[in-house]
Protein backbone atom coordinates (compact mmCIF):
# COMPACT_ATOMS: atom_id res chain seq x y z
CA UNK A 1 0.00 0.00 0.00
CA UNK A 2 1.19 3.89 -1.07
CA UNK A 3 2.54 5.29 2.15
CA UNK A 4 -0.11 8.28 2.01
CA UNK A 5 -3.23 9.03 4.66
CA UNK A 6 -5.24 10.18 1.68
CA UNK A 7 -4.67 6.82 -0.33
CA UNK A 8 -5.12 5.01 2.70
CA UNK A 9 -8.41 7.09 3.44
CA UNK A 10 -9.68 5.90 -0.41
CA UNK A 11 -8.99 2.32 -0.17
CA UNK A 12 -10.92 1.92 3.13
CA UNK A 13 -13.95 3.84 2.04
CA UNK A 14 -13.73 1.35 -0.82
CA UNK A 15 -13.11 -1.84 1.63
CA UNK A 16 -16.21 -1.32 3.36
CA UNK A 17 -18.10 -2.21 0.41
CA UNK A 18 -16.09 -4.33 -2.31
CA UNK A 19 -14.57 -7.64 -1.68
CA UNK A 20 -10.51 -7.70 -0.37
CA UNK A 21 -9.30 -9.03 -3.22
CA UNK A 22 -10.45 -6.47 -5.06
CA UNK A 23 -9.25 -3.76 -2.78
CA UNK A 24 -5.69 -5.99 -3.24
CA UNK A 25 -5.86 -5.09 -7.02
CA UNK A 26 -6.67 -1.35 -6.64
CA UNK A 27 -4.47 -0.48 -3.70
CA UNK A 28 -1.54 -1.62 -6.42
CA UNK A 29 -2.55 -0.01 -9.01
CA UNK A 30 -2.57 3.40 -6.32
CA UNK A 31 0.52 2.24 -4.94
CA UNK A 32 2.21 1.97 -8.80
CA UNK A 33 0.13 5.31 -9.63
CA UNK A 34 2.34 7.38 -7.02
CA UNK A 35 5.05 6.11 -7.45
CA UNK A 36 4.87 7.16 -10.85
CA UNK A 37 4.26 10.46 -9.80
CA UNK A 38 6.68 10.31 -6.86
CA UNK A 39 9.13 9.49 -9.39
CA UNK A 40 8.03 12.42 -11.71
CA UNK A 41 8.84 14.72 -8.74
CA UNK A 42 5.73 15.90 -6.80
CA UNK A 43 5.39 16.12 -3.10
CA UNK A 44 3.54 12.84 -1.44
CA UNK A 45 0.15 14.86 -1.31
CA UNK A 46 0.07 16.05 -4.90
CA UNK A 47 1.24 12.81 -5.97
CA UNK A 48 -1.46 10.85 -3.88
CA UNK A 49 -4.30 13.68 -5.11
CA UNK A 50 -2.81 12.92 -8.23
CA UNK A 51 -3.12 8.77 -8.53
CA UNK A 52 -6.58 9.15 -6.93
CA UNK A 53 -7.74 11.83 -9.43
CA UNK A 54 -6.80 9.35 -12.04
CA UNK A 55 -8.55 6.28 -10.57
CA UNK A 56 -11.72 8.23 -10.01
CA UNK A 57 -13.62 9.02 -7.01
CA UNK A 58 -14.89 6.43 -4.71
CA UNK A 59 -18.48 6.27 -5.19
CA UNK A 60 -17.60 5.80 -9.30
CA UNK A 61 -15.38 3.18 -8.81
CA UNK A 62 -17.98 1.73 -6.40
CA UNK A 63 -20.51 1.86 -9.00
CA UNK A 64 -18.42 0.72 -11.76
CA UNK A 65 -17.80 -2.50 -9.22
CA UNK A 66 -21.49 -2.40 -8.53
CA UNK A 67 -23.13 -2.66 -12.14
CA UNK A 68 -20.23 -5.28 -13.49
CA UNK A 69 -20.84 -7.64 -10.07
CA UNK A 70 -21.55 -11.41 -10.94
CA UNK A 71 -24.85 -11.29 -8.63
CA UNK A 72 -26.01 -8.12 -10.21
CA UNK A 73 -25.53 -9.66 -13.30
CA UNK A 74 -26.74 -12.58 -12.54
CA UNK A 75 -30.22 -11.25 -10.83
CA UNK A 76 -30.72 -9.20 -13.95
CA UNK A 77 -30.41 -12.58 -15.96
CA UNK A 78 -32.23 -14.61 -14.09
CA UNK A 79 -35.37 -11.79 -13.88
CA UNK A 80 -35.68 -11.74 -17.35
CA UNK A 81 -35.86 -15.06 -17.78
CA UNK A 82 -38.23 -15.96 -14.97
CA UNK A 83 -41.36 -15.05 -17.19
CA UNK A 84 -40.16 -17.48 -19.58
CA UNK A 85 -39.57 -20.65 -17.23
CA UNK A 86 -43.57 -19.43 -15.52
CA UNK A 87 -45.22 -19.34 -19.35
CA UNK A 88 -43.98 -23.12 -19.09
CA UNK A 89 -45.13 -23.69 -15.88
CA UNK A 90 -48.22 -21.67 -16.44
CA UNK A 91 -48.73 -23.92 -19.67
CA UNK A 92 -48.37 -27.57 -18.13
CA UNK A 93 -50.54 -26.67 -14.47
CA UNK A 94 -53.40 -25.43 -16.67
CA UNK A 95 -53.34 -28.19 -19.03
CA UNK A 96 -52.46 -30.56 -16.77
CA UNK A 97 -55.33 -29.49 -14.46
CA UNK A 98 -53.09 -28.92 -11.32
CA UNK A 99 -55.56 -27.47 -8.96
CA UNK A 100 -56.76 -31.08 -8.96
CA UNK A 101 -53.68 -32.19 -8.14
CA UNK A 102 -53.40 -33.65 -4.30
CA UNK A 103 -51.03 -30.98 -3.17
CA UNK A 104 -51.57 -29.92 0.65
CA UNK A 105 -52.89 -26.14 -0.10
CA UNK A 106 -50.27 -24.92 2.74
CA UNK A 107 -47.54 -26.16 0.58
CA UNK A 108 -48.99 -24.26 -2.20
CA UNK A 109 -48.74 -20.99 -0.24
CA UNK A 110 -45.16 -21.91 1.18
CA UNK A 111 -44.52 -22.67 -2.62
CA UNK A 112 -46.18 -19.28 -3.69
CA UNK A 113 -44.24 -16.92 -1.06
CA UNK A 114 -41.07 -18.47 -0.84
CA UNK A 115 -41.37 -17.53 -5.13
CA UNK A 116 -41.95 -13.96 -4.08
CA UNK A 117 -39.38 -14.00 -1.89
CA UNK A 118 -36.96 -15.29 -4.58
CA UNK A 119 -37.60 -12.42 -6.87
CA UNK A 120 -37.56 -9.53 -3.99
CA UNK A 121 -34.26 -10.76 -3.60
CA UNK A 122 -33.22 -11.09 -6.61
CA UNK A 123 -34.70 -7.25 -7.73
CA UNK A 124 -32.95 -5.97 -4.48
CA UNK A 125 -29.88 -7.43 -6.15
CA UNK A 126 -30.53 -6.19 -9.77
CA UNK A 127 -31.29 -2.81 -8.56
CA UNK A 128 -28.26 -2.23 -6.81
CA UNK A 129 -26.45 0.76 -8.16
CA UNK A 130 -23.07 2.19 -5.56
CA UNK A 131 -23.87 -0.46 -2.93
CA UNK A 132 -22.37 -4.05 -3.85
CA UNK A 133 -23.35 -6.04 -0.58
CA UNK A 134 -26.61 -5.69 -2.23
CA UNK A 135 -25.50 -7.85 -5.19
CA UNK A 136 -25.11 -10.38 -2.57
CA UNK A 137 -28.67 -10.69 -2.43
CA UNK A 138 -28.73 -12.92 -5.91
CA UNK A 139 -26.57 -15.93 -3.97
CA UNK A 140 -29.36 -16.99 -1.44
CA UNK A 141 -32.11 -16.16 -4.09
CA UNK A 142 -30.32 -18.26 -6.66
CA UNK A 143 -30.52 -21.47 -4.24
CA UNK A 144 -33.50 -21.22 -2.85
CA UNK A 145 -34.55 -20.95 -7.00
CA UNK A 146 -32.68 -24.38 -7.47
CA UNK A 147 -34.59 -25.68 -4.36
CA UNK A 148 -38.08 -24.85 -6.42
CA UNK A 149 -37.02 -25.54 -9.35
CA UNK A 150 -36.05 -28.90 -8.51
CA UNK A 151 -39.07 -29.33 -6.09
CA UNK A 152 -41.45 -27.89 -8.45
CA UNK A 153 -40.34 -30.82 -11.29
CA UNK A 154 -40.37 -33.74 -8.79
CA UNK A 155 -43.82 -32.69 -7.99
CA UNK A 156 -44.92 -32.35 -11.61
CA UNK A 157 -43.27 -36.22 -12.36
CA UNK A 158 -44.80 -37.76 -9.40
CA UNK A 159 -48.25 -36.03 -9.45
CA UNK A 160 -49.44 -35.32 -13.18
CA UNK A 161 -51.68 -37.97 -14.33
CA UNK A 162 -50.01 -38.25 -18.10
CA UNK A 163 -46.77 -35.97 -19.09
CA UNK A 164 -47.70 -34.17 -22.32
CA UNK A 165 -45.57 -32.13 -24.31
CA UNK A 166 -46.11 -29.00 -22.23
CA UNK A 167 -44.13 -30.98 -19.43
CA UNK A 168 -40.94 -31.64 -21.82
CA UNK A 169 -41.45 -27.74 -22.21
CA UNK A 170 -41.44 -26.87 -18.16
CA UNK A 171 -38.51 -29.30 -17.34
CA UNK A 172 -36.49 -28.20 -20.40
CA UNK A 173 -37.23 -24.43 -18.66
CA UNK A 174 -36.47 -25.46 -15.37
CA UNK A 175 -33.46 -27.47 -16.05
CA UNK A 176 -31.96 -24.85 -18.73
CA UNK A 177 -32.39 -22.19 -15.34
CA UNK A 178 -31.12 -24.94 -13.02
CA UNK A 179 -27.67 -25.67 -15.63
CA UNK A 180 -27.15 -21.67 -15.83
CA UNK A 181 -27.74 -21.13 -12.17
CA UNK A 182 -25.31 -24.16 -10.92
CA UNK A 183 -22.70 -22.65 -13.57
CA UNK A 184 -22.91 -18.79 -11.79
CA UNK A 185 -22.89 -20.29 -8.03
CA UNK A 186 -19.79 -20.11 -7.49
CA UNK A 187 -18.77 -16.69 -8.77
CA UNK A 188 -21.42 -15.34 -6.46
CA UNK A 189 -20.15 -17.11 -3.42
CA UNK A 190 -16.88 -16.46 -3.69
CA UNK B 1 -13.20 10.52 -18.40
CA UNK B 2 -12.37 12.49 -21.31
CA UNK B 3 -15.35 12.70 -24.13
CA UNK B 4 -13.52 10.91 -26.52
CA UNK B 5 -13.84 7.63 -24.01
CA UNK B 6 -17.91 7.66 -24.58
CA UNK B 7 -16.75 6.28 -28.13
CA UNK B 8 -15.39 3.31 -25.83
CA UNK B 9 -18.89 1.86 -25.08
CA UNK B 10 -19.50 -1.26 -27.34
CA UNK B 11 -15.59 -1.68 -27.78
CA UNK B 12 -13.93 -1.47 -24.57
CA UNK B 13 -14.13 -5.51 -24.02
CA UNK B 14 -12.23 -5.75 -27.67
CA UNK B 15 -9.35 -2.69 -26.96
CA UNK B 16 -8.68 -4.65 -23.09
CA UNK B 17 -8.41 -7.90 -24.83
CA UNK B 18 -6.16 -6.20 -27.66
CA UNK B 19 -4.07 -5.04 -24.89
CA UNK B 20 -3.43 -8.65 -23.37
CA UNK B 21 -2.57 -9.74 -26.83
CA UNK B 22 1.56 -9.20 -26.65
CA UNK B 23 1.67 -11.17 -23.15
CA UNK B 24 0.22 -10.66 -19.41
CA UNK B 25 -0.72 -7.39 -17.74
CA UNK B 26 -1.89 -6.02 -14.76
CA UNK B 27 -4.76 -3.74 -14.16
CA UNK B 28 -2.83 -0.47 -14.24
CA UNK B 29 -0.49 -1.43 -17.25
CA UNK B 30 -3.38 -2.21 -19.07
CA UNK B 31 -5.23 1.47 -18.37
CA UNK B 32 -1.51 2.49 -19.42
CA UNK B 33 -1.66 0.58 -22.24
CA UNK B 34 -5.34 1.60 -23.42
CA UNK B 35 -4.06 5.42 -22.72
CA UNK B 36 -0.79 5.18 -24.13
CA UNK B 37 -2.10 3.40 -27.43
CA UNK B 38 -5.00 6.04 -28.19
CA UNK B 39 -2.70 8.80 -28.23
CA UNK B 40 -4.22 10.13 -24.51
CA UNK B 41 -7.38 9.88 -25.92
CA UNK B 42 -9.03 7.31 -23.76
CA UNK B 43 -8.23 7.62 -20.62
CA UNK B 44 -10.71 5.72 -18.33
CA UNK B 45 -10.52 6.31 -14.62
CA UNK B 46 -8.20 3.57 -13.67
CA UNK B 47 -10.68 2.45 -11.02
CA UNK B 48 -13.55 1.84 -13.32
CA UNK B 49 -10.89 -0.92 -15.34
CA UNK B 50 -10.76 -3.57 -12.88
CA UNK B 51 -14.32 -4.51 -12.89
CA UNK B 52 -14.35 -4.37 -16.56
CA UNK B 53 -11.28 -7.29 -16.49
CA UNK B 54 -13.15 -8.71 -13.59
CA UNK B 55 -16.14 -9.40 -16.00
CA UNK B 56 -13.78 -10.70 -18.59
CA UNK B 57 -12.38 -13.31 -16.42
CA UNK B 58 -15.95 -14.15 -15.20
CA UNK B 59 -17.02 -15.02 -18.73
CA UNK B 60 -13.81 -16.93 -19.35
CA UNK B 61 -12.12 -14.54 -22.10
CA UNK B 62 -8.50 -13.55 -19.88
CA UNK B 63 -7.35 -15.32 -16.74
CA UNK B 64 -6.16 -14.11 -13.70
CA UNK B 65 -3.21 -14.49 -11.20
CA UNK B 66 -1.66 -13.56 -8.00
CA UNK B 67 2.17 -12.63 -7.39
CA UNK B 68 3.92 -10.68 -5.54
CA UNK B 69 5.36 -7.10 -6.74
CA UNK B 70 7.28 -4.49 -4.28
CA UNK B 71 5.89 -6.11 -1.71
CA UNK B 72 2.65 -5.64 -2.87
CA UNK B 73 0.03 -8.31 -3.97
CA UNK B 74 -0.36 -8.00 -8.10
CA UNK B 75 -2.85 -9.54 -10.20
CA UNK B 76 -1.62 -10.42 -13.61
CA UNK B 77 -4.09 -11.01 -16.66
CA UNK B 78 -3.79 -13.17 -19.57
CA UNK B 79 -5.64 -14.22 -22.72
CA UNK B 80 -7.21 -17.65 -22.91
CA UNK B 81 -8.07 -19.26 -25.75
CA UNK B 82 -11.34 -17.90 -25.75
CA UNK B 83 -10.45 -14.61 -25.29
CA UNK B 84 -7.99 -14.75 -28.57
CA UNK B 85 -10.65 -16.35 -30.44
CA UNK B 86 -13.24 -13.11 -29.51
CA UNK B 87 -10.38 -11.05 -30.30
CA UNK B 88 -9.61 -11.92 -33.76
CA UNK B 89 -13.52 -12.05 -34.02
CA UNK B 90 -14.00 -8.31 -33.01
CA UNK B 91 -11.11 -7.29 -34.89
CA UNK B 92 -12.36 -8.85 -38.31
CA UNK B 93 -15.69 -7.16 -37.42
CA UNK B 94 -14.24 -4.04 -36.98
CA UNK B 95 -12.55 -3.83 -39.86
CA UNK B 96 -15.25 -4.58 -42.26
CA UNK B 97 -17.41 -2.14 -40.31
CA UNK B 98 -14.53 0.51 -40.46
CA UNK B 99 -13.87 -0.11 -44.11
CA UNK B 100 -17.99 0.29 -45.27
CA UNK B 101 -18.06 3.69 -42.87
CA UNK B 102 -14.82 4.79 -44.66
CA UNK B 103 -16.37 3.73 -48.36
CA UNK B 104 -19.71 5.44 -47.40
CA UNK B 105 -17.77 9.20 -45.51
CA UNK B 106 -14.90 9.32 -48.61
CA UNK B 107 -15.01 7.29 -51.37
CA UNK B 108 -17.77 6.25 -53.50
CA UNK B 109 -20.63 7.84 -54.77
CA UNK B 110 -24.11 7.49 -53.01
CA UNK B 111 -26.30 5.60 -55.87
CA UNK B 112 -29.49 7.16 -57.58
CA UNK B 113 -33.05 6.52 -56.45
CA UNK B 114 -34.99 7.30 -59.07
Amino acid sequence: MADHDLIDDYLTRLARHLPADAVAELADGLAETYDRHRTGGRSGSAAATAAIAEFGEPDVVLAAFVRQAPGRRVALFLLGFGPVVGACWATLLISEHAWTWPVPAGLRLAFGLTLLAVVAALAYAATARTTYRRTRASAPGCLVLLLLDAGLLSTAVTTAPALHWPFVLAAAASLTRMTLTVRALPRLLA
Amino acid sequence: MKAEAQALKGHLDALLLATLEDGPRHGYAIKEALRDGSGGRFDLPTGTVYPALHRLEAAGLISGSWSQADGRRRRSYRLTPAGERRLAGDRASWREFASTVTTLLEGAPWPTTT
